[in-house]
């Protein structure tokens, strides 16, 4: 590793913190909760041009013709954009700013030009006066498609003879990883247990469509101000409109819901062709049909285990095969299989590990980031694996899990010692208890009960050479403000960041105002994904606060007539905790150091850890900065005749660190409950010749407040990871242990196992019937 | 963007009557609106039901339930006489969409949509409700057991509105249950609806009634089941082979949300329980 | 073009005119005029985030047409928030932290809102059902049955009143 500073967690493992470890009202509920906050949907704009994309409703074809006269023709029809009307330039769908190991380019088409790969791939883009005469504009394009043969599952995509949907043979990314010799430990092993896992396609289902809203204003300048994740994308729509970087512009908004599906580009592309085009404002906001075919999947994996164990259950070998359908486009498939293959041992001790992994290609609907990331998928495989095992050896299972779980100071599969805690076990142990007693069975109704435990990274791959960066100032009446590019996407992220700056400066969050994600005028700080947020924005306001802390402390010293190391901040107050005479507000510590020149405002930037690229052909070497563990339990009640599946109670217990806003953690830990819930149960994207035919809310089912357990969080802290005072992170983690927690409840309750999500009624009793 | 319509908002039953022939009559608009969208519908003129006076009331007149045909499920559920009147349909209610679209889905408009999974029909069915309908000549009143003529048709002709339904409130030892199976708890479309009243005297079984949901063309009856419990005992084995008959009266498909095999086999498990449920409720 | 039609209508106790043509829900004409706390998730009934009260009772307002509405009250998540007297459903949503990315709050408020006036004291049954149309992808609906539960109390309490 260079450029690593010292970990944040000896420097301050035991301070009495004020502001941290609050369960503190955010900063942006108020607004939401009264109706006020404007969402990128809720903008409007003088002469603003309502704008539609028509898309293709087969998978794999060929446009023949495509002709828009006649729509063109409309009355307020203003531009209807073709390929044929854009440079011949490709848009990027790799992550922003980054670059790592693909075999395929990651670059798409922006409009078909000719072959189009899946279904919704746009063939043109529509603005109109009203949204009316837009919708009108749409029908009267005229196009015709032939249809080609397409490949629509990954085995059929690696046959000789395939269709090629991505050069040269339809493998978007492979990652190996290979640790001791599985040879040697399968032959310790008494027992090989092999079985197959299978995931599926789901969908996000953030509340709020993609929408957003682009101008060109009097610099030229395309401003976009829209719903993402990611502002920083700005550079890859610089790029396809063929202007320089510093002349777009993405300004974020409070965001209803992202998981990943905010993280790819998504409107801001069309608008700014069609901004540049028209010249006018122009809004697009998504139906919820468009949403369902216009953003990227959760990859569905088949991920195989074949795993040694000893009759005692030690684990002395793995093997695993992962393969991913990563749809018609790169995307972030590339990375979202690299943190399978390293998720995929789970947090075990495995000395003897190989791991083959490859993104196949096909027509089906591109895929792409997902809270989880891979890493999901990668534990619904090892989870119900664990609980196979010790189904065979006639273990318990928690203690097949204790006798093979990391500790504090292992290694993980790639080499990479764990710097911070591991409290897999702690975790488990706490989750189950909070079970409590076990509700009674009866007639057809089974009860049963599963855990899952895991290890997640946060923070980005390593050699990304991630960076964040915030600015932290006070006014001369002592109010803060915090400036940073995050983008808040409805888990507080912006909150937490007052919360720290409040903490260091010693004021209360109410003093805080938070500018965020706008590409200009806020320091960048990266995108809000791989749980990366609080983690490495948090840390760049912890040191731009801590640094004009310093300052301010210094300053006060002086006018307090002591000595720095004596004076603390806290409550709106300069003051020296031992000498009651030796006070002043902040305000007027404010104004003083202004009068003198004092510099009030930092800007810091936070590296992670840098490495370089693993090594390809073993894997081995650090991946990621750090990592979270933790446990999921859950009971349910199956119907052994109907295959319905009751869940009862739902536990979170994870080891986050340091919770800077335990309310907030609470919400993630829920949220992903029942997320994870409709991931193992009734989530599923159906593709009939890799065309989406479940484009709605009344047929991709995600829990309801009906389908809602009983669920409890626990929240452990260890105060060693790299994030501020010493916090991990839980945005995806939450997710990731939920599914396998309940299927291997569902295996428990019904003596057998279903091996492919989701666990449908159906599937139940078609295993019951086996 | 909804495709272009006009919209008549008559101000009572006259003149909407005399507005309908040609129209599309507009009630809670769950279906006709979401079809419309989707362009499933390409109705020209509406007519809305919102203004009719007194369309929404329910009536308990000498044992005789009557809703009018703009009571929606919200209207239901929010009457307290309606658990005894007709629990199958409260069950139904419980369980249908959301509060808002209870709110506004009517059980007129639920009928006559004629989709085989509306979750009010098995439940009607299985209480004998008629289907009061009135055009500008005259009023006739239709059995619902015979009102469907097959996917979404019925005898409802194109000048006639459903102004509502009736059926006698089960009397003692009547139990009438209802249950929907789909694929989530919340909100979600029928995959399987059984309805089922069992009259019982002492220890016989005076009268039956059996009716499916999401397994055929239309809602319907299993009569042939009906007969064999009417008259009888209801012992296990008989409700086990009732229950079996059911199914194989029903001709289920398979589509997204389960296969035809699925669904029989719930058939059968569903009817079983509820027949045997409401055997000894009705005691 | 479908003929536009002026509609009298009360908006959180506002008497306003809203122009809108016979084809427009009231979704898209509330949001028209500015209501922005409306929210538009799925545009047929799926998700509730567009939910409002009509004369008191939750509908979808993308399943309603504009016109409906003429002569009625119509209230929003703005009516909710009246300055002299906010509805205790806010002040229980802040302090419990069942908020998160908000696009599904507009709509459950009015849901809940709506279930307090005929159901005060609600068991978690009563609320689940009440919020069966309001999808929410972010906060697992747990700290939302809470601070309903907290909201009810403060108003058999007497509170919100004043
Ligand atoms: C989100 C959502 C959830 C749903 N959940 C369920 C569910 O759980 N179970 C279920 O069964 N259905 C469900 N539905 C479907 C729908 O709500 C019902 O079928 C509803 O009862 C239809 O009633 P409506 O008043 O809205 O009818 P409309 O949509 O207004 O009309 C439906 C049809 O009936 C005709 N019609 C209406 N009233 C009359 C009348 N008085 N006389 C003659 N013809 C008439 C109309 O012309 C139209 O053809 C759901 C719909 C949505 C959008
Ligand atoms: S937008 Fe109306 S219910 Fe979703
Ligand atoms: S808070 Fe995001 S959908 Fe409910």
């Amino acid at each position: 590793m260079t450029d690593q500073e010292i970990p944040y967690r000896q420097a301050e493992a035991n301070v009495v913190l004020r502001q941290v470890g609050k369960p503190l009202e955010r900063t942006d509920a108020e607004g939401k909760a009264t109706g006020r906050t404007r969402y990128a949907g809720d903008y409007t704009m003088p002469g603003m041009l309502h704008a539609k994309v028509l898309r293709s409703d087969i998978a794999s074809g060929r446009l023949k013709h495509l002709d828009a006269s006649k729509a063109r023709a409309l009355p307020g029809v203003v531009c209807v954009l073709t390929a044929q009307d854009l440079p011949d330039r490709l848009a990027a769908t790799d992550m922003p700013g980054q670059t790592g190991q693909k075999r395929a380019s990651t670059d798409r088409q922006i409009l078909v030009r000719e072959i189009i790969r899946h279904h919704g791939e746009p063939l043109a883009l529509i603005a109109a006066e009203t949204p009316a005469i837009a919708d009108k504009a749409y029908d009267l394009i005229e196009y015709e498609i032939e249809p080609m043969p397409g490949v629509y599952d990954t085995e059929a995509a690696l046959d000789p003879g395939a269709p090629i949907v991505t050069e040269p043979d339809n493998i978007v990314g492979e990652h190996k990883i290979r640790k001791g010799d599985t040879e040697k430990g399968f032959a310790e092993a008494d027992h090989i247990i092999e079985n197959t896992f299978h995931t599926q396609f789901i969908e996000h289902a953030f509340l709020e469509p993609e929408v957003g809203l682009a101008w060109v204003d009097e610099n030229g300048v395309v401003n976009i101000r829209m719903s993402t994740q990611v502002i920083e994308h700005f550079r890859f729509i610089a790029d396809a409109l063929g202007v320089p970087h510093n002349k777009v512009r993405i300004l974020g908004a409070m965001v209803g819901g992202g998981f990943g599906g905010k993280e790819d580009i998504t409107v801001e592309l069309y608008l700014a062709l069609l901004a540049q085009a028209t010249r006018r404002p122009v809004r697009l906001a998504y139906t919820r049909e468009d949403s369902f075919v216009g953003h990227g999947k959760r990859h569905p994996f088949s991920v195989s285990h074949k795993t040694g164990v000893t009759k005692d259950g030690k684990i002395t070998a793995l093997e695993v095969k992962i393969s991913a359908d990563s749809g018609a486009y790169v995307f972030l498939s590339p990375y979202v299989l690299l943190y399978c293959a390293v998720a995929a041992p789970g947090p075990y001790r495995i000395d003897n590990v190989k791991i083959d992994s490859a993104a196949i290609a096909t027509n089906n609907m591109y895929t792409s980031a997902f809270r989880g990331f891979g890493a999901a998928q990668a534990c619904v495989a090892y989870e119900a694996q664990m609980d196979e095992i010790a189904k065979t050896l006639g273990i318990d299972r928690f203690e097949l899990r204790r006798r093979n779980f990391m500790r504090t100071g292992d290694k993980t599969a790639t080499g990479q010692t764990v710097e911070s805690a591991i409290w897999a076990d702690e975790c488990m142990t706490q989750a189950l208890e909070a079970l409590g007693e076990k509700t009674a069975a009866s007639g057809p109704i089974k009860i049963g009960r599963g855990v899952a435990t895991y290890q997640q990274s946060y923070g980005r791959i390593t050699w990304f050479h991630d960076t964040s960066e915030a600015w932290v100032g006070i006014e001369v009446d002592g109010t803060v403000i915090v400036r940073s590019g995050v983008t808040d996407i409805g888990a507080g992220q912006a909150s937490a960041l007052g919360q720290i700056a409040a903490e260091l400066l010693g004021v209360g969050l109410d003093d805080v105002v938070i500018y965020n994600s706008d590409s200009a005028v806020t320091p960048l700080a990266g995108t809000t994904t791989a749980t990366r947020a609080l983690y490495m924005t948090g840390r760049a306001v912890h040191t731009a606060s801590s640094n004009l802390r310093e300052r301010l402390v210094a300053f006060a010293a002086q006018e307090l007539d002591a000595r720095p190391d004596e004076v603390d901040l806290a409550n709106g107050q300069a003051f020296v905790p031992d000498d009651p005479s030796k006070s002043m507000s902040l305000k007027d510590l404010a104004a003083r150091g202004a009068s003198e020149g004092l510099e009030r405002s930092e800007l810091a930037m936070f590296r992670a850890p840098f490495t370089d690229p693993i090594d390809q052909e073993t894997g081995q070497g650090p991946v990621f900065p750090d990592f979270t563990y933790g446990c999921h339990a859950v009971e349910v009640a199956v119907d052994t005749e109907t295959g319905e599946v009751t869940v009862l109670k739902s536990v979170g217990a994870h080891d986050i660190g340091q919770a800077i806003n335990p309310q907030a953690v609470e919400g993630q830990i829920e949220g992903g409950a029942l997320m994870g819930q409709g991931y193992a149960l009734s989530e599923e994207l159906i593709y009939q010749e890799g065309k989406l035919v479940s484009p709605s809310f009344s047929e991709y089912l995600i829990p309801t407040s009906m389908d809602m357990p009983e669920i409890k969080c626990i929240i452990l802290e260890s105060r060693s990871g790299l994030g501020p005072f010493g916090a991990k992170g839980i945005g995806e983690p939450s997710l990731t242990p939920v599914a396998p927690a309940i299927a291997n409840a569902v295996a428990d309750a019904i003596g057998t196992r279903v091996f492919d999500l989701p666990i449908t009624p159906e599937k139940i009793v078609r295993a019951l019937r086996e | 963007m909804l495709r272009e319509f006009e919209l008549d908002m008559p101000g009572n039953l006259q003149e909407t009557l005399a507005r309908l022939p040609g129209g599309t009559l507009l009630a809670g608009g769950t279906n006709l609106l979401v079809d419309l969208r989707a362009r499933r519908e390409d109705a020209e003129r509406l007519i809305w039901l919102g203004n009719i006076d007194g369309f929404r009331d329910i009536k308990i007149e000498d044992g005789r339930v009557i809703i009018g045909g703009g009571t929606t499920i919200g209207d239901l559920l929010r009457n307290p006489a309606m658990a005894e009147a007709a629990p199958s349909l409260v069950a139904a209610a419980r369980v249908f969409g959301g509060q808002m679209v209870r709110n506004q889905a009517t059980v007129a408009g639920n009928v006559c949509s004629g989709s085989p999974a509306a979750d009010t029909v098995p439940p009607l069915l299985s209480l004998d409700a008629e289907v009061h309908l009135t055009c500008s000549t005259g009023s006739r009143t239709v059995p619902l057991n015979d009102f469907y003529t097959g996917f979404k048709t019925n005898q409802r002709k194109h000048d006639e509105l459903v102004t509502g339904l009736s059926w006698a409130a089960p009397g003692p030892h009547t139990a009438n249950l209802f249950y929907k199976l789909a694929r989530r708890k919340g909100d979600a479309i029928t995959v399987v609806g059984v309805a089922v009243t069992v009259t019982r005297d002492g220890d016989r079984c005076t009268e039956a009634r059996i009716a499916l949901g999401a397994v055929g063309p239309t809602v319907f009856r299993a009569k042939d089941a009906e007969a064999m419990l009417t008259g009888e005992p209801l012992a296990d084995d008989l409700i086990d082979s009732a229950a079996r008959k059911a199914m194989e009266e029903s001709s289920p498909i398979d589509d997204l949300r389960a296969s035809a095999d699925y669904r029989r086999h719930c058939i059968h498990v569903l009817t079983r329980r509820l027949l045997k449920q409401a055997w000894e409720d009705a005691a | 073009m479908s003929l536009e039609k002026a509609i009298t209508v009360e908006i959180n106790g506002v008497a306003r005119e809203l122009s809108a043509p016979a084809n427009e829900t009231l979704l898209d004409c509330l949001r028209r005029h500015g209501q922005f706390e409306v929210k538009s998730g799925c545009e047929k009934g799926d998700c509730g985030a567009c939910a409002v009260q009509i004369d008191g009772e939750a509908v979808d307002s993308c399943l309603t047409l504009a016109w409906m509405v003429e002569g009625k009250k119509v209230t929003t998540l703005e009516g909710l928030n009246d300055a002299d007297s906010p509805h205790p459903l806010i002040a229980a949503f802040l302090e419990h932290g069942a908020v998160q990315c908000g696009y599904c709050t507009p709509g459950i408020m009015i849901a809940a809102e709506a279930m307090l006036r005929d159901i005060p004291d609600p068991t978690d049954d009563d609320i689940a059902l009440a919020l069966s149309g309001n999808l929410c992808r972010c906060t697992g609906y747990t700290k939302i049955f809470t601070a309903i539960k907290q909201a009810a109390e403060v108003l058999r309490a007497g509170g919100g009143d004043d």
